[in-house]
């Protein structure tokens, strides 16, 4: 009750300040009169009675200040103040408001660009209702330590049945299938899900209906369901989709339902259908990834202990097929952004660092101003401004001045996030990227770090000037007082540490930069001009079984090569640098297995005869497969070198014999061929063996077919692409490519990595070395004095010179040598981004080191070049 | 030698304006300044100007009023009174006030013991 009183009397007294002002006045002065005037009875002449009775009441000022500071509301009133009072010191030195409010632009424009990216594609939650109780449950293989597999038929019932920790679970895949309209065949994005898909998501069609899970019987399920998009896009938003059917597949599907606007699974992928999933009994076959929602107050972990539990009996009871099978339960979230995670928030860091360098450099302008604010300070202190009063009114200050670098920053970030985002979206393949916009989350975060931003750089120079002594501020000039020589020093740890900061980003950029030559220079062991690479999507019933598969792909590879421009053309299961790779546990006859549960290890990739001739790929020794080798003829293999290398040291693996299966006669092999960059340029090759795709072997569910042309290979695509339709107009090819586009792709993410970096670093480089060249100079200015002294007593011009070289140099040493061990101690983050090349690489690191050390050599020579032209007789007399 | 001047226990000068409130009736704020300094035989230090932002805060509690009139020598002026919660307040704070003085006393008297 009493609190409110106040509070009102507060409000009240805010609002009638001048009529309260006037009162106060009247009853300090009649207060004083009576204090006169009984001193005077006293017998004091008028003159003394008055002193007297001042000294009795006090300070009038201060008085007042303590009455007014209870009366209304004097946070609100000195705000203002004081943000009056800073915009007008602020607008007195142009210059130094702009260079301020451009640096914090650059540092909060960076921030506020890479938070607005994170925020639309990592804060964001996934659109469906509590969608922080979904989880993703991997199968995992203890074996080989796969923390991300997908998950059998039979084990996904079984976790469904046996776990408490889930109010619902649901299993689906996200196979594209083929949509088959009376013009063409298209590959399309579709989900096929168990009938609990979308109550464990939480999410209901918003017309027609969900599948029902007697819809999973085989030959039952020819329903389907469409997103929001695809429904606009090939339905205008019809009502009357429902009930008519679509081939998808080969088959007619009837659509039973719409799912409502921004339903996708995962993100990214709006424009696609859903189908009710088959039940496969085969507990080898894992194709499954299972979707819980946790019960409320279930965590994760608890959910985990649960399925480790489960997938514990599950392997007891299924040896064959489950021993090593477990579980790992993941956010949804994380599962579905967890890559993208790692390089956004580890570009965060990255721009962080640039601010806070700016930030230095602010604070180390500040505190030069604050020296020679200190006459006003002290001042102003005399006139009875409490210490803190200063403090707060100079803190005003710098977040006015931060607020007004981050409206600049937000009109640069909002440049800068439409590049980020056109760069990123080229290059990666990021859900959400394109939802990046400037929203209240992005205001509010530029607000806070612009605050944030504006009490680190104020700090110190309000500490500084509010502690200043009074007396001293008063009658010294700035520029002996020991204060300033404290500032001095507060200025140079800033430049050591922006030194160091910027030192940090510069080898993280050089190191990737490093790498990213390192890979240009890499050959691919291939020529990679005038090839073309066309994929096929194979729709699975007509092409269940391999024959079919092989007339269709030898049909295209027929008819390809007649085309005229098409000097050869081959089949390959894994196309080089396309990251695809295959792994089998293969024997050599003649020669025991490595151990007794583990075979010889090796890539495998499915080839046609001419392969090795149509890439350029070079043969060492022996021959690659030609026409001769088929289903009937002896089965044969093509190694490459590393291959050679691994298993047969010092012997001519010509002749010597494999088994990949032991049910069929061993493979013999007949050529040896150079190593060819399977992964990717950064990923050294492993040992590698080829079969022919005509001989018996592992499954393959697709080929690509790659032609070396005779001119420009991207010209051909069209006639490609018609050629195989004529062959078979229900299959369509998902892309065409040549080999140089998927050469430069594969180094696209580096690139972005190498390039946002190096961006950054050179930015962090430059405010750096704007830091170290204020200081320098500012301590030529002070000591310009000094200088004149010197070379009248005879310092020779070089000595300055040297003298305030040294000076610079010294930061610039001291920061790199902070700034090296950080990056040393750091070297795991970047880890990640690079492959082979080691992250702390000493060439790289010294480069940058030096590059840094330039830079600030030329900061402190050209201050130091003014102080050694200084006349010395203008210098004496500069005061 | 006149004995060093105390000052002002923090807290202890609203509990001295309202007894003295309480004591004389309404008052301006140099009556009560005149009027401690009278009491405390010119013991207590205090700066007469610190006594206007107690005022204000005891007010603004609703603890006193205050009422524009007219002082001893024809000025303008403002006189504080006593309200019937600054009456209740004074009761408590009397009490808390003796029962620590006792409390500190004896504390005192024991280690003097």
């Amino acid at each position: 009750m009493s609190r409110l009183r106040m509070a009102g009397s507060r409000l009240l007294g805010f609002f009638r300040k001048r009529r309260s002002e006037e009162n106060l006045d009247a009853e300090l002065s009649a207060h004083l009169h009576l204090l006169t005037e009984e001193n005077i009875r006293r017998g004091m002449s008028p003159k003394e009675a008055r002193h007297a009775a001042r000294r009795e009441f006090g300070g009038l000022e201060q008085t007042k200040d303590a009455y007014r500071e209870r009366r209304g509301l004097p946070f609100v009133d000195t705000l203002v103040q004081d943000v009056r009072y800073g915009l007008r010191t602020l607008m007195r030195s142009p210059g130094f408001t702009a260079v301020a409010v451009l640096t914090l632009a650059l540092g909060i424009g960076a921030n506020t660009a890479i938070f607005s990216v994170i925020h639309a594609v990592l804060l964001r939650s996934l659109s469906f209702p509590e969608a922080n109780r979904l989880v993703l449950i991997w199968a995992t293989n203890t074996t080989n330590g796969e923390l991300h597999d997908v998950a059998s038929y039979p084990d996904f019932e079984d976790w469904k049945a046996q776990s408490k920790s889930f109010a619902n679970v649901a299993a689906f895949t996200t196979r594209g299938a083929i949509l088959t309209t009376e013009k063409q065949a298209e590959r399309v994005s579709a989900v096929q899900a168990s009938a609990e898909f979308f109550d464990t998501l939480g999410v209901q069609p918003e017309l027609g209906r969900a599948f029902r899970s007697d819809e999973q019987q085989p030959g039952a399920g020819r329903v389907v369901l469409l997103s929001d998009l695809f429904w606009k896009r090939r339905f205008a938003h019809r009502p009357d989709v429902l009930g008519q059917t679509v081939r998808i597949n080969e088959e007619a599907f009837t659509i039973i339902g719409v799912m409502p606007p921004g339903f996708e699974i995962p993100p990214g992928n709006s424009e696609q259908i859903y189908m009710p999933m088959v039940r496969d009994g085969n507990r080898n076959h894992g194709f499954l990834m299972v979707l819980g929602r946790c019960r409320r107050k279930v965590s994760i972990s608890a959910a985990q202990a649960e399925m480790d539990l489960i997938t514990r009996g599950l392997a007891a009871q299924f040896p064959r097929s489950d021993k090593a099978v477990g579980a790992n339960v993941v956010p949804l979230t994380d599962a579905f952004l967890g890559p993208a995670r790692t390089g956004l928030l580890l570009m965060l860091g990255v721009v962080t660092l640039v601010l806070l360098i700016a930030c230095g450099n602010v604070a180390s302008v500040m505190l030069a101003r604050g020296a020679s604010r200190q006459r006003e300070m002290a001042v102003r202190a005399a006139l009875g401004a409490g210490r803190q009063r200063l403090m707060r009114q100079l803190l005003t200050e710098s977040v006015l001045l931060a607020f007004a670098g981050g409206t600049a920053g937000l009109l640069l970030a909002a440049w800068g996030t439409r590049l980020l985002v056109s760069l990123l979206a080229r290059n990666f393949d990021i859900p959400r990227l394109g939802d990046t916009h400037t929203d209240l989350w992005v205001l509010g975060f530029t607000l806070l770090v612009s605050a944030a931003a504006g009490i680190l750089f104020g700090i110190l120079p309000a500490l500084g000037a509010a502690s200043a002594d009074v007396n001293e501020g008063l009658r010294e000039s700035s520029r002996s007082s020991t204060g300033n020589l404290r500032g001095q020093r507060i200025r140079s740890s800033l430049v050591v540490m922006e030194t160091a900061l910027a030192l940090i980003l510069l080898s993280g950029a050089g190191v990737l930069l490093k790498s990213l030559l390192v890979m240009r220079g890499t050959a691919p062991g291939f020529r990679t001009d005038n090839l073309l690479a066309v994929e096929f999507s194979l729709p699975r019933i007509k092409f269940a079984k391999t024959p079919e598969r092989l007339r269709f792909f030898t049909s295209v590879l027929n008819r390809v090569e007649g085309i005229p421009g098409v000097r050869s053309a081959a089949l390959v299961a894994d196309l080089p640098l396309g990251g695809g790779e295959d792994g089998l546990g293969f024997h050599i006859v003649g020669r025991p297995d490595p151990s007794p549960s583990t075979s010889f290890q090796a890539s495998f990739n499915i080839v046609s005869a001419g392969y090795f001739q149509t890439m350029g790929i070079p043969l060492h020794a022996g021959r690659e497969f030609t026409e001769q080798d088929s289903v009937g003829t002896p089965g044969v293999v093509v190694v490459n070198d590393t291959a050679a290398r691994r298993f047969w040291p010092g012997e001519n693996p010509l002749g010597k014999q494999i088994i990949l299966d032991a049910a069929q006669p061993p493979l013999t092999v007949v050529g040896v061929t150079g190593d060819v960059r399977q992964r990717s340029l950064g990923v050294p090759p492993k040992p590698e063996i080829y079969l022919d795709y005509l001989q018996p072997g592992p499954d393959w569910p697709w080929l690509v077919l790659v032609a070396r042309t005779t001119e420009q290979p991207a010209k051909l695509a069209g006639t490609v692409k018609a050629v195989a339709a004529s062959v078979d107009q229900d299959v369509p090819v998902l892309r065409t490519s040549t080999m140089d586009e998927i050469l430069s792709s594969s180094l696209a993410q580096p690139s972005v990595y190498a390039l946002l970096l190096g961006v950054f670093a050179s930015l962090a480089l430059a405010l750096a070395a704007v830091g170290l060249y204020g200081i320098v100079s500012y301590a030529v200015t002070q000591r310009i004095h000094e200088m004149g002294i010197r070379m009248v007593l005879g310092a020779a011009r070089g000595e300055i010179l040297r003298l305030v070289l040294r000076r610079g140099m010294s930061l610039a040493f001291a920061g790199s040598l902070i700034g090296l061990g950080v990056a040393l101690a750091a070297r795991r983050v970047l880890a990640g981004m690079v492959h082979d090349a080691e992250a702390s690489d000493p060439l790289a690191i010294s480069a940058v080191t030096l590059l840094l050390l330039a830079v600030a050599f030329l900061a402190s020579y050209l201050p130091a070049r003014r102080a050694a032209r200084v006349d010395p007789m203008v210098a004496l007399r500069y005061e | 030698m006149n004995p060093p001047r105390g000052e002002v226990l923090q807290g202890t000068l609203d509990l001295i304006v309202l007894k003295t409130l309480d004591a004389l009736g309404p008052l301006h704020g140099y009556g009560i300044a005149q009027r401690i300094q009278q009491v405390s035989e010119d013991l207590l230090k205090l700066n007469q100007g610190t006594l206007y932002p107690a005022l204000l805060r005891l007010e603004q509690r609703g603890w006193i009023t205050s009422k524009w009139g007219v002082s001893d020598n024809n000025r303008k002026a403002k006189y504080y009174s006593l309200t019937r919660s600054g009456r209740k307040q004074l009761a408590t704070e009397t009490e808390t006030w003796e029962r620590m003085a006792g409390i500190i006393a004896r504390l005192l008297g024991a280690e003097g013991a």
